[in-house]
């Protein structure tokens, strides 16, 4: 025997290290494959079915105690019964089920010799037709055959008749033994539809042991009920710098709820959306299948881990909490973190870019609507916001206005004078706190005001004929519309236009009042309408508003100005552009005014004041602000937040900036000139989530032309419209177009207020519309209000013309509205109803026969046929209250009655026309 | 209807009847008024000539009725709160004329849906304007003599003002309540309002020009005096 070879290793014990390792990979295997199974999702996703399981359950109770218990015994018996009987008629059934077996044959037989005959029958037709051609002689022959076969036919096809009608009775007959019972089996089924519904659903969504299984791990690559939702959105892309991939958005993996009714109550993640009528539904504008979720929230949409889908908490508190649940942290690297809800409506502006307002995003068009009160277009050059207005006043006769100390006061603190400007406080700031950053803004604003000053052209004044009374002004100002843009003292009224409390303190009579006389005389570009207004009535006004004053403001000390200082700030402004002497010897050369006027022009070209107002010198000069067009998208780390302890995300920067612009500097050392320049609007904070949102909405991001909004031709004119009335600010005095008229709001009596323009397209006549806006005319001579003179161009009064015609889907039409027509018993019919309605009460016919003594007077037909559009005037005589809430107009016609039975047969409709067409007609009273 | 729901019903209404009729209260009392009271402003009626016709003299403003006993007419009372359960809409109608180029009569008390027969006894263009906030108002063109139309108001609202834009002296007032505990002072100033269920109420006096003034009041069974007093 062979002695065992020595060898340099225990066998033993390899294979005891054999079986340890191979354990621990075994192990390790297991492992992989449990943690490679087990995913945040499906935590979420079995909830959700256990969530939906229970729902079910809960219906299936509904639906089984919904089930007539009583009735349903009562069926059950009846079945039991039907089916007794059935068994009592067994050995009948077996006797007609022979039978009809029997006529089975026989229908058989009969169709199989029809069907021989006819055959035969053919044949012979066509050798006799093929021979009788061909003059062949056995065409007779077979002429004969078919005259022979042809009555065996037809016996044949009767005797397959009479079979099958036999056989289909017998057939009845025999169910007929069953039907009772079918009918009871059927009348159960009804009674038990729902419970078999809701049970279906149950089966489909509770968990089984089958669906366990194909869940579990390595078996869940078949078909497991817990998988990945995903959204692939075929025109999107997601940009990951230097790649490009397509969309896709696995949100709904968890959020399994969000596009189903009945989950409202619920937690997140399985949370209903709120608003399944605008977003998500299949029915809404923007189905989820189209746009998924992350176009409007952002965030990481192919990620299914709630920190890896860039989730935003709504403040540190929820963070603290989130961390603590969830392990959730911010996503570093991710750009394109979830906007926090209140400024998910940025997203909107992706694909609805060429709209004035977007629908329904309230938060963002007031982010919009304050960006461009507060000028925010005049400084920054925003793509699509470029065709803007500036919205300081002009500053080119600014001498004939206001004094050299009221605009150093004024600059110093605006809102010292006025605490509700618009007007930005510039100087003075967070920025600029030490003793020599005050002196050198000191030196800034007495430069500015001398350049001004110099610079202001000379404007001739009027002075008022009369002098004026301030109560009738008071009153005049309350009543003439004044307050449809502006507030004075306590009678609040729209702040579209400066409060124009304190006045006496600002500037002179004769300003004023030629102002108010003709405002483009002092500004051609103003906004300022012109009311019209009569001497006195512009005396009085003049009068009540210089009445009031704010003397504190007058008191406020001017601070003494630092010859030195001046001098370092010019220096300063010389470096990098020249040598230290030759920028003394250019300093040197001029005298102390040149110099003040020379840092005046420094200064303004520094602060960019010449952005929002026009002035002398600055005319080409291009804005100062950053480009904002793609803000919302900017990278983050191209951000400074310098040494401001704030979460750095888009947000928090853009909030912290219009809070306070120049807090960015905190802690940096910077020279006079390079300091930020922002001013200080001194935004609520409800204004600043507003203009945030609207921040966030830049983006030069293209989103594919399939994807967004495109507008028709007549949804473009709309908004051209859109943009002129927030221009004019109509909806100051007058409701339309789903806003209320400020002015309107404020006039208790609607009789008495500025006319809804709705439907105001369907209405006048374009032609006429297009006069009136170029010079309006008396319509309602009752109202106090006075529709202002805009002064509009050619091009922006047809722009008002189609958009009024375009808001009411009416095609705008200068050649007139065709005359109805109509025949003479129908005029003389129209002129007695005139009569007998006593119309000539309020409204006048025209000018020589004035309305016959009513209080109120109602607009002049004789317009008619010039202003109004013939339809329009039949719905308004049919239902005025329809057209115009709270009007003066009565309706005749009530409940669609007419209260004269005698004329034209009492026909209301007839009457109307007829009341129209005789406000048409030459012949009548009213003539054009 | 099943038997047993028939049997509810009628044992429903029983018990409503019992309720009802077996305690009910009546508020009755006046509105004073102290002080002297305001000369009646003149009106012109000059620009109807139908209406100067009527009036020569003009007529005078009946926003203020001071009675010769000192007491004040045209004040709406009502139950402002405390009024409980449902009560059902008057078969009957008020009716509301317009004669002698004035509204007849000035102040009413209305339920909810109930009709409001608006007549024209004049022989000129009358209309009628209701201009409630709660619900849909009205404006009636009413040019024929004798010509009757047929509303009503779906809403509580106190008061609901109704005028003519033809003749502006023409004002009315309606008080709509969703139940009948309401009265209007007549030309002693008395007001009663009558089969009040006991109970703790608020009641309120209304009127034109003086406004409006509240009194709680805990009614027992019987009958209940109280008054309000207006002051110029």
């Amino acid at each position: 025997m062979a002695k065992p070879t020595p060898t340099l290793y225990s066998i033993a014990k390899t294979f005891m290290w054999f079986a340890i390792i191979s354990l621990l990979l075994l192990g390790s295997l297991v492992a992989i494959v449990l943690m490679d199974h087990s995913r945040e999702w499906k935590v979420w996703q079995k909830k959700f079915v256990a969530i939906k399981t229970e729902r079910a359950k809960k219906e299936l109770a509904e639906a089984e105690a919904k089930v007539d218990k009583k009735q349903l015994a009562t069926l059950a018996e009846r079945l039991k019964q039907t089916q007794m009987e059935r068994k009592s008629q067994r050995a009948e059934m077996a006797k007609t089920r022979k039978e009809l077996e029997a006529l089975e044959v026989r229908f058989a037989q009969a169709k199989t010799h029809y069907q021989d005959q006819k055959q035969f029958q053919d044949s012979y037709r066509y050798y006799f037709e093929e021979y009788s051609t061909h003059h062949d002689p056995r065409a007779k022959e077979f002429q004969k055959k078919f005259q022979t076969i042809s009555p065996k036919v037809a016996a044949a096809k009767k005797e397959q008749d009479d079979a099958e009608k036999l056989r289909d009775e017998k057939a009845a007959q025999l169910e007929d033994f069953s039907a009772k019972e079918k009918e009871v089996k059927k009348e159960i089924e009804k009674l038990l539809a729902e419970k078999r519904l809701v049970q279906g659903k149950l089966d489909r969504v509770k968990p089984t042991l089958a669906k366990d299984i194909l869940n579990a791990p390595m078996l869940d690559f078949l078909k497991p009920s817990l998988q990945v939702q995903q959204i692939v959105l075929e025109d999107l892309y997601d940009d990951y710098h230097f790649a490009k991939t397509q969309k896709v958005d696995r949100c709904t993996t968890c959020h399994q709820g969000i596009d189903q009714k009945g989950f409202e109550d619920m937690p997140q993640p399985f949370r209903t959306h709120p608003d399944l009528d605008l977003y998500l539904g299949s029915q809404s504008p923007h189905p989820v299948e189209k746009f998924g979720c992350t176009v409007c929230h952002s965030g990481s949409g192919h990620s299914v881990s709630f920190t890896d889908a860039a989730h935003t908490p709504s403040g540190p508190e929820e963070a603290r909490q989130w961390k603590k649940k969830y392990g959730w942290h911010d996503l570093e690297k991710w750009e394109q973190k979830m906007l926090p809800l209140e400024h998910a409506q940025a997203s909107c502006a992706k694909c609805h870019n060429d709209v004035v307002e977007v629908p329904q995003a309230d938060h963002l068009n007031e982010g919009r609507r304050l960006a461009a009160k507060f000028g925010c277009f005049n400084c920054h050059k925003i793509n699509g916001f470029e065709e803007r207005w500036k919205v300081g006043p002009d500053l080119t006769h600014l001498s004939g206005k206001v004094d050299e100390d009221w605009i150093t006061r004024w600059l110093h603190d605006p809102k010292a004078f006025r605490p509700s400007t618009q007007m930005p406080q510039i100087f003075h700031l967070s920025n600029h706190q030490d003793a020599a950053d005050r002196e050198r803004d000191n030196a800034a604003i007495a430069a500015i005001t001398a350049y001004l000053v110099k610079n202001s052209e000379p404007i001739t004044l009027m002075a008022a004929p009369i002098p004026g009374n301030p109560e009738e002004g008071e009153k005049l100002v309350k009543s003439l519309g004044c307050l449809g843009c502006h507030s004075v003292g306590d009678a609040k009224g729209d702040s579209f236009g400066p409060e124009l409390s304190n006045l006496g303190s600002k500037v002179g009579a004769d300003w004023l009042f030629t102002w108010i006389k003709d405002p483009k005389h002092y500004s051609s570009h103003t906004r300022m309408p012109n009311l019209r207004l009569s001497d006195p009535e512009a005396a009085h006004i003049t009068a009540y508003l210089l009445s009031q004053r704010n003397e504190s403001f007058e008191k406020t000390s001017i601070p003494e100005v630092m010859p030195e200082v001046v001098d370092s700030l010019i220096l300063e402004s010389f470096q990098g552009a020249m040598r230290a002497q030759e920028a003394r010897a250019k300093l040197d050369q001029m005298n102390a005014d040149e110099r003040l006027e020379f840092l005046g022009k420094k200064s303004i070209a520094h602060q960019g004041c010449f952005t929002c107002h026009a002035i002398k010198g600055f005319e080409d000069q291009k804005p100062i602000g950053a480009d904002l067009s793609n803000e919302g998208r900017k990278d983050i780390h191209q951000l400074d937040f310098g040494f401001v302890p704030i979460e750095h995300s888009r947000e928090a920067f853009i909030e912290q900036k219009l809070k306070d612009p120049r807090i960015f500097d905190r802690g940096k050392i910077r020279s006079y000139y390079e300091k930020l320049r922002m001013p200080q609007f001194n935004f609520t904070d409800a204004e600043i989530e507003s203009l945030t949102t609207f921040v966030l909405s830049l983006t030069e991001e293209q989103v594919p032309l399939q994807m967004r909004k495109r507008l028709d031709l007549k949804e473009e004119r709309v908004e051209e419209g859109r943009l002129l009335v927030a221009q004019f600010n109509c909806n100051g005095c007058h409701t339309f177009d789903g806003k209320n008229g400020t002015l309107r709001e404020l006039t208790e009596d609607p009789g008495a207020a500025p006319p809804v323009l709705d439907g105001e397209g369907a209405k006048v006549q374009e032609k006429w519309l297009h006069e009136f806006l170029r010079q309006p005319t008396v319509i309602r001579p009752w109202l106090t209000y006075r529709m202002p003179t805009f002064g509009l161009n050619e091009k922006d009064t047809q722009a008002l013309v189609e958009y009024f015609a375009n808001l009411s889907h009416e095609e705008a039409s200068y050649k007139g509205h065709p005359v109805p027509e109509t025949t003479p018993e129908k005029l003389a019919a129209g002129q007695t109803i005139f009569n007998q309605f006593q119309c000539v009460k309020c409204h006048q016919l025209d000018a020589s026969s004035a309305a016959m003594g009513a209080s109120f007077l109602a607009p002049d037909l004789s317009l008619t046929k010039k202003r109004l559009k013939p339809n329009w005037v039949k719905a308004w005589i049919q239902n005025p209250e329809a057209l115009q809430a709270g009007t003066m107009m009565p309706s005749f016609f009530v409940d669609g009655q007419t209260p004269l039975t005698e004329i034209l047969g009492g026909d209301a409709q007839a009457q109307i026309e007829a009341i129209r067409d005789y406000l048409y007609h030459e012949n009548g009273v009213a003539k054009a | 209807m099943r038997p047993k729901s028939l049997f509810s019903a009628a044992l429903f209404s029983l018990l409503m009847t019992f309720a009802i009729g077996s305690a009910q209260a009546a508020v009755t009392g006046k509105a004073l008024f102290e002080g002297a009271a305001p000369a009646a402003e003149k009106i012109k009626v000059d620009a109807d000539p139908k209406c100067k016709m009527m009036h020569p003299a003009g007529l005078e403003a009946s926003s203020v009725i001071v009675n010769s006993n000192g007491t004040l007419k045209n004040v709406f009372v009502y139950v402002k709160e405390g009024a409980q359960g449902k009560f059902e809409t008057p078969k009957e109608s008020v009716v509301f004329d317009q004669v002698g180029c004035e509204y007849k009569p000035k102040v009413f008390g209305i339920q909810v849906n109930q009709t409001l027969e608006i007549l024209n006894s004049d022989d000129t263009l009358h209309n009628v304007h209701s201009l409630p906030t709660q619900s849909q108002g009205f404006n009636l063109g009413m040019p024929i003599k004798g010509m009757k139309l047929k509303k009503s108001f779906s809403k509580p609202e106190v008061m609901v003002k109704i005028k003519c834009e033809v003749h502006p002296w023409m004002a009315a007032y309606a008080g709509v309540l969703d139940h009948p505990f309401y009265s209007v002072t007549d030309d002693e100033g008395k007001f009663e309002i009558k089969n009040l269920p006991p109970g703790n109420y608020v009641l309120e006096a209304w009127h034109e020009k003086y406004g409006a003034q509240t009194q709680n009041m805990t009614v027992a069974e019987g009958e209940q005096e109280t008054s309000f007093t207006f002051k110029p």
